[in-house]
């Protein structure tokens, strides 16, 4: 308990298998730690296991062994109602393809969190708005994601992740479908959060990405094959 | 979650698909108008016919017979209640009055130089003859050489016929009588309940002197006048019992019982008897036909159960951005459920105003008076949001077990 007394995020022992005509292992006993206020990258090829790890820690999948705690949580054992509980306040995800609601509107997508976690309505909007201009998007808000650049709506999606304060910011790959410029600025944000006291987990397969986070820790096969410092997070 | 919030994603999605969704409201509202049309039409025929029984007839203790195991509408038959047994039944308990009727041969009737053909009038007594069916004159009394007629009978002749004036009346055997018209009236006391039976032009005329009818009374020993029919008025408040001291006294004691073949029923009805026949007639076939309609709502059941399946394969990735950002199952549920409510309801709300609509049109067409059906109404709008969710149940329900990491993945 002591060791995870400080850790946001403790993965301990995890396998996960998938029954597809025959047993494929995606995670073979794989532990990691995120303590409070870290920035981790997940490197690896793809195949590798990386995002499997993410949507584990991210509620969206279960363990076939070992343990997940996310904030005091044990995800191995929590019920689908618990499950998207921790989905919905404990982790914010933001994904590669962004995956906003398509018909709701910028300040919609970004309250849409706060709408399962039971907030009324006026709240939802000023949380929304607020959060809108703290990505920069505060003259974009009634503007539907067909009508938003693709960066724009990166930043969309990061400021829904941050609704509901998680405990843990998880991306999957966010800088892969926008142009390199773009894909720096949206980094920056990360950066910015992380100062801010933010846990982030982030998993990429671009080399430049990883760098910008405090350590990366290179997963192949199912295993973690190393964790490397990086001179970034050690400055 | 906030069903405020359902309702307003619902709408937008509903928005979003405007012509699908259109489609399988005009289902809905198909099923529902149809409904709504047979079952006003049908509670309006209803309401018409009972209203015209139950307001000139509620009290009354119709006393024939007819044909055993005859279902149809009751035949009068032989004038078989004699005198002995109209006293008998005037003087059971809650009967007010009774009121025998019986049968004229006649050939015609005419008045000034207008002759009329007319095979029967009726012999009846003054009691059947109150003031709230007098339009002018008064009743005749008995054995007085005068008539009255309805209103139809007086408007038959050119000019109309009044009260005061002579008609001359050709009897069976070709005698001529000139005889006082003394009143008007529109209906009588101890009318049989059938609507048409009023709107015929009608001669009456007092028992005595003019009907002779007679048999043997088995119980008296003697010759006496025989009717048909007898109307008893009876006390509104106790018809039942009434109804069945008459009856019982019908089928034991009666000179009728003796004079009835044995293939004769002898009935006692009341106004409220005809009304119960009639009702459950119309409200059987409205039943039958609103039925058939239901098949209509169906049809529209699975149009919305339709799309929304296709509703829930086009939006796997949104049901799956929901769950990624903590929307649980029953919330994925709702959603659908009430875009499935929404349909179902958008369906009744448009359905019942055409329902109303062509059912008010069908009563003018066929002449009657055009009544609600409230009851249907409500049930048709809570049918019409069951249906939709019923419909929406299954495919809400493969929402809620979309698996977020596939559905993430779906294009």
């Amino acid at each position: 308990m002591s060791e995870t007394a400080n850790a946001t995020v403790v993965v301990d022992g995890v396998s996960k298998h998938y029954d597809l005509g025959g047993r494929v292992t995606a995670l073979d006993d794989v532990s990691l730690t995120l303590s409070k206020g870290s920035y981790t990258a997940i490197m690896g090829p793809s195949g590798s296991g990386k995002s499997t790890l993410l949507n584990l820690v991210g509620g969206l999948d279960t363990p076939s062994a070992g343990r997940v705690v996310v904030d005091g949580r044990d995800l191995s054992s929590a019920g689908e109602d618990e499950l998207a509980a921790v989905r919905g306040t404990d982790v914010g995800f933001v994904f590669q393809t962004f995956n906003l609601m398509p018909r709701l509107t910028a300040v919609e997508n970004v309250a849409l969190p706060l709408v399962f976690d039971g907030w009324d309505r006026d709240r939802r909007r000023e949380r929304a708005l607020s959060l809108l201009s703290d990505v920069g998007l505060g003259d974009r808000i009634d503007h539907l994601p067909t009508e938003l650049s693709g960066g724009q709506r990166q930043r969309v999606a990061i400021a829904r992740a941050l609704s509901t304060e998680p405990a843990l910011i998880l991306a999957d790959e966010p800088t892969g479908n926008v142009d390199t410029e773009t894909g720096a600025r949206i980094l920056d944000v990360f950066d910015d959060l992380h100062a801010a006291g933010n846990t982030l987990l982030l998993v990429t397969h671009e080399r430049h990405v990883a760098e910008r986070a405090e350590r990366v820790v290179h997963v192949e096969d199912g295993r973690v094959r190393s964790i490397e410092e990086t001179p970034e997070g050690t400055d | 979650m906030d069903p405020a919030e359902s309702v307003r994603m619902t709408v937008r999605s509903i928005r979003g698909h405007k012509l699908r969704s259109a489609l399988t409201v005009v289902g809905v509202v198909i099923g529902i108008a149809s409904v709504i049309t047979f079952a006003t039409f049908g509670a309006s025929v209803e309401t018409e016919i009972v209203g015209d029984i139950e307001t000139t007839n509620a009290g009354n203790v119709y006393v024939f017979a007819t044909a055993s195991g005859d279902d149809d509408f009751d035949r009068v038959l032989q004038p078989v209640f004699t005198e002995s047994d109209v006293n008998r039944l005037a003087a059971t308990d809650g009967v007010r009055a009774a009121l025998p009727r019986g049968i004229v041969r006649t050939q015609s009737i005419r008045h000034g130089n207008q002759t009329l053909a007319r095979q029967q009038v009726t012999a009846t007594r003054p009691a059947s003859f109150t003031p709230s069916v007098l339009v002018e004159g008064r009743a005749f009394e008995s054995g007085e050489d005068a008539v009255v007629v309805n209103e139809d009978m007086a408007r038959s002749f050119d000019g109309n016929l009044s009260a005061g004036e002579t008609v001359t009346l050709t009897t069976a055997d070709g005698e001529e009588r000139t005889l006082a018209v003394v009143g008007v009236v529109n209906g009588t006391r101890g009318e049989l309940p059938v609507s048409d039976f009023a709107r015929q032009p009608r001669v009456y005329v007092p028992i005595e002197p003019f009907y002779d009818a007679v048999v043997e009374s088995p119980s008296a020993g003697v010759r006496q006048r025989a009717y048909p029919q007898v109307t008893l008025v009876a006390d509104p408040r106790r018809i039942p019992e009434t109804q069945s001291a008459v009856q019982a006294y019908l089928s034991e004691e009666s000179d009728a019982r003796s004079l009835s073949a044995d293939d004769t029923d002898l009935v006692a009805r009341s106004g409220s008897d005809f009304v119960e026949q009639i009702s459950d007639v119309i409200e059987r076939i409205t039943r039958f036909v609103t039925g058939i309609a239901v098949i209509a709502l169906v049809v529209g059941a699975i149009g919305i159960a339709n799309v929304m399946l296709v509703s829930v394969t086009e939006r796997t990735r949104e049901i799956g951005i929901m769950k990624a950002v903590g929307a649980r199952n029953r919330d994925v549920m709702q959603i659908f459920l009430v875009e499935a409510a929404l349909l179902g309801a958008f369906g009744s709300l448009l359905g019942v105003p055409l329902g109303l609509v062509v059912g008010y049109a069908a009563t003018r067409y066929a002449e009657v008076t055009f009544s609600l059906a409230p009851l249907w109404m409500g049930l048709a709008v809570a049918v019409g949001v069951l249906v939709g969710v019923l419909a929406g149940l299954y495919p809400a329900w493969r929402a809620a077990r979309v698996d977020p990491i596939d559905a993430l993945r779906h294009e």
